[in-house]
């Protein structure tokens, strides 16, 4: 025995004698987590319709702001996809009184930041600044949201740079398999345009994007959250009443209501010369957070794919070693969603990989989940929940998407109960309705000159370029 | 403007017999609870013909200890509502835990089991060979730019082989990782003493230092590691090189600077003209380049580029920046333009109006940084790692504060000339041309 060894036996004695509770063998026990309640939030709304929402959180001396209009891709004209995100990013360069330089300037000045997107369904200003200089943030933010100039030279550099950034995204596998996925499920409806193209770039111009602003962004489309080391509630207020008061109520546009297309099988293998690996996307539509089929198809989601204990993970990378990434992506939208389970393969394990996945899908219609794999996924599902509350930002996206999605006030509160109430039979009724191998589609990038036969197997292959 | 002392992260620091090192940094107001531990060891530690071992042992931590099987310490952490990964960097390889507060227990009974006693078997070490050769397909080889930055940019950069070496490892080196190498590094640097665990957001201090003790108070420590020499040559040859990228469809250049020791004076100056350089949209890179000669399309800088930031990188780091270009221009003309602007600022300097900009710019993006308790986790762990004092996370702002225009007109001609640059210029390679298996 050698000295180290016996100076660990020394020192484990004397550790025993003082910490005999500890049993090492076995994982802790632990006390249940106490309740815990969301911060409280004020609301109030003008009379121009602009929804506010004050939430107090005094943990750091910064302040976080949403301003969040419904109005995001889906209203994309046919011709112009990628109008919406233009239109976000443009908004911050340059009103009728401040160019762009000295809107970044201001900004660095005041410890702030201030930029807008567009997701599908939501147009969004998002900001941060120093909480002492919170009234010159919302300065800004009042000038950008209502006088937005789009100056023509800004404008046609935006031009170049999507173009170019566009060119880049679309050296990438995963570019063309999400684009792809999205199409198939949502077919003609506008969530199934993923990105702006080339074309739709080159025809972008001012006065489309001045239409995009003056039609979706009105105070009675829009919800303002200020979160975060906020001045006394009065104060607050009148610092956003002087602001937008002004701003004058408009009526809105209905949005576009096309149905999305019955699910149907289809398989396309987009061809990337030189690929050492396929991109793999199994996908189906899915439901919005207000459905019924919602926590039981999230909650089934999570087990399949959700994290290193979900099942893909397991199968097709600890067991198999297919795959660095296996993961499944639930993504509601206002109304429906797409479902897709992803990973990436080196080419000659395509066919078993493939059919790893349509197992896993076919187990959950098959299969109750374990009571005690479903107790899992239900602890970390509410565990993520809470954990996405540690930053200002964490709570206001939460708050922004209650808001943008029309959720009910009590979304935020009563998701942990609702995550816990789904059962086995709920998870598996969702399965047959969403995880169905015979209704998903198969998308595969990856170099068709490889794995084109082997894709062959599966059924009839549609082969499209990545170009 | 708010003084440097008005946001403070509250700590405590102490050492345990066996030489570990104990952060606690307490923060109440969320039931979450962080337990993060950062060993002294990283891929600038390995040895010739182990290129990537030290990424291929942070995959053995997953893989199973004496009393947490294989696949229990991710089931564990995820089945009670946490979030867990570990991370190889140059210079130290960390793990963290994201747990509900009330699993605090949890995370330290994982982490002092597996630094107790890792199972290290061969059937684990193969399958993590796979999978991290699964990794460099996915991440790197089937990516654009990435094996340049990984595998090209350093050995340009560097001369010393501990640093110039691919950090991601061939596949030849991760084939011929034996179970006795794991042995060794485990018993090397896995050790206590090597070790700093930091826990942060809401826990209980005293129940903390009791779990602590009981966990971790009685693992053995081994001989300190002997770290091998990472110093550079004095004498710096500067050096163009062209790298083509198969999977690449819009060029980009690396320029780089060998950089200041680190917390020395020209260290907080540098990464203060950074900030100006680069920093938010009032950046000069962002008006002059992006805007203005519209060269660039998009970039990014530090300190420790490209695998740290001035937060995390150990000596010798470079200043070094990644330009996507215009195919418009030249490689050479984009390098030109951004040495036009370290120019600019060797002769001209920087008015008091525009460094005042950029140190609150930079004020509020420190302090926002730091929201979550595995930011102030990292933080703590990797300036005790780093620096030795995990304090600097109070103090440092003071120093960066007190940077003087002078002081950064004298690092941009002391650091940033063409006479000790690098230059990595990666270019689309023709469609007709297959990438290396």
């Amino acid at each position: 025995m050698n000295k180290a060894n016996l100076s660990l036996i020394l020192v484990v004695f004397a550790m025993t004698v003082s910490c005999q509770r500890i049993d090492r063998t076995k994982p802790p026990q632990t006390k249940d987590l106490p309740a815990f309640k969301l911060p409280s939030t004020f609301e109030t709304t003008l009379p121009n319709g602009l929804r506010v929402v004050l939430v107090e959180d005094r943990r750091f001396p910064l302040v976080t702001l949403r301003l969040a209009f419904e109005g995001g891709s889906k209203y994309d004209p046919k011709d112009l996809p990628g109008l919406a995100q233009a239109t976000a990013s443009l908004l911050t360069e340059g009103t009728a009184s401040r160019p762009s330089k000295q809107i970044a300037e201001e900004l660095a000045e005041i410890g702030g930041a201030l930029q807008a997107a567009a997701g599908p369904d939501g147009f969004t200003l998002q900001g941060n600044v120093l909480a002492e200089n919170l009234p010159r943030l919302l300065d800004l933010l009042a000038d950008v949201t209502l006088n937005a100039s789009f100056p023509q030279d800004e404008v046609q550099l935006y031009k170049k740079r999507r173009t170019q950034e566009l060119i880049a995204e679309r050296s990438e596998a995963a570019f063309w398999a999400d684009e792809k996925i999205n199409a198939i499920v949502f077919g003609a409806h506008p969530y199934g345009r993923l990105n702006p193209t080339l074309e739709s770039i080159a025809r972008l111009d001012r006065e489309r994007l001045i239409q995009f602003r003056d039609s979706r962004l009105v105070p009675n489309n829009a919800v303002l959250i200020l979160l975060g080391a906020l001045p006394p509630r009065e104060e607050t207020l009148k610092l956003i009443r002087a602001r937008f008061e002004g701003w004058s109520k408009k009526d809105l546009p209905q949005p576009p209501a096309p149905e999305f297309p019955a699910p149907a099988r289809q398989i396309v293998l987009i061809d990337r010369p030189g690929s050492v690996q396929a991109d793999i996307r199994v996908g189906h539509i899915a439901v919005d957070r207000s459905h019924p089929d919602y926590f039981p198809l999230l909650v089934a989601n999570t087990i399949l794919g959700g994290g290193a204990s979900s099942r893909m993970f397991m199968n097709i990378r600890e067991k198999q070693g297919f795959a660095y990434d296996a993961h499944s992506r639930l993504q509601p939208r206002k109304t429906g969603g797409l479902f897709a389970a992803v990973t990436q393969v080196r080419n000659e394990v395509l066919e078993p990989a493939i059919k790893a996945v349509e197992d896993e899908l076919q187990r959950l219609i098959r299969e109750p989940v374990p009571a005690e794999e479903l107790n899992d996924t239900k602890n970390y599902l509410s565990g993520n929940f809470v954990m996405g509350l540690e930053t200002q930002n964490g709570l206001a996206n939460q708050l922004a998407t209650v808001k943008l999605m029309g959720l009910p006030d009590s979304y935020l509160e009563t998701f942990t109960a609702r995550v816990r109430a789904v059962t086995p039979a709920e998870i598996q009724a969702v399965a047959a309705k969403y995880f169905s191998p015979e209704a998903a589609s198969l998308v595969v990038v990856g170099d068709a000159s490889q794995i084109r036969a082997t894709l062959e197997k599966f059924g009839k292959v549609t082969v499209e370029k990545a170009q | 403007m708010l003084a440097a002392t008005d946001f403070q992260i509250p700590f405590k620091k102490y050492t345990l017999k066996n030489g570990m090192r104990v952060i606690l940094a307490p923060d109440n107001s969320v039931p979450v609870v962080t337990v993060y531990v950062i060993y002294g060891v990283g891929a600038r530690s390995e040895e010739k013909g182990r290129t990537g071992f030290a990424h291929l042992f942070e995959h053995m931590m997953f893989q199973g200890s004496a009393n947490a099987p294989k696949g229990q310490h991710f089931k564990l952490v995820e089945s009670n509502g946490g979030n867990l990964n570990g991370s190889t960097h140059p210079d130290f390889t960390d793990y963290f835990n994201i747990l509900p507060s009330n699993k605090l227990a949890l995370g330290l009974w994982l982490e002092s089991d597996r630094m107790r006693a890792l199972n290290i078997t061969e059937e684990n070490l193969q399958n993590q060979k796979e999978a991290v050769k699964q990794e460099r397909r996915l991440s790197f080889d089937n990516q654009p730019y990435a094996t340049a930055v990984v595998d090209v940019w350093p050995q340009i950069a560097f001369q010393n082989w501990q640093n110039s070496h691919s950090l991601i490892g061939s596949f030849e080196d991760l084939e011929a990782a034996t179970v006795d190498d794991v042995a060794r590094f485990f018993k090397t640097y896995y050790a206590p003493n090597n070790a700093v665990l930091v826990i942060s957001g809401d826990f209980q201090e005293r129940e903390a230092r009791r779990l602590i003790d009981a966990y971790f108070g009685d693992i053995p420590s081994q001989p300190q590691p002997q770290h091998p020499d990472l110093s550079e040559p004095a004498e710096v040859k500067p050096r163009t090189e062209v790298s083509k990228d198969p999977l690449a469809q819009v060029p980009a250049v690396i320029i780089g600077f060998p950089g200041p020791p680190r917390r020395s004076p020209d260290y907080y100056a540098l990464a203060m003209l950074d900030v100006l350089l680069t920093g938010g949209d009032s950046s000069r890179f962002q008006q002059n380049l992006v805007k203005g000669k519209q060269s660039v399309i998009q970039y990014e800088a530090n300190l420790g580029w490209p695998f740290a930031a001035f937060t995390d990188y150990k000596d010798p780091g470079h200043y070094a920046m990644f330009l996507l270009y215009n195919p418009a221009f030249k490689g050479s003309q984009v390098v030109q333009h951004a040495q036009e602007e370290l120019e600019k600022i060797q002769k001209e300097g920087v008015d008091a109006k525009e460094l005042n900009r950029v140190k609150t710019y930079f004020r509020a993006s420190m302090i926002a940084q730091l929201q979550s308790s595995l930011a102030r986790a990292r933080r703590l762990g990797q300036y005790e790692l780093l620096d030795g004092d995990p304090g600097y996370i109070n103090r440092e702002m003071e120093s960066f504060l007190a940077v003087t225009a002078e002081q950064i007109q004298a690092v941009a001609r002391k650091y940033l000339t063409p006479e000790r640059r690098f230059i990595l210029d990666i270019v689309p390679a023709p469609k007709t041309e297959k990438p290396k298996k």
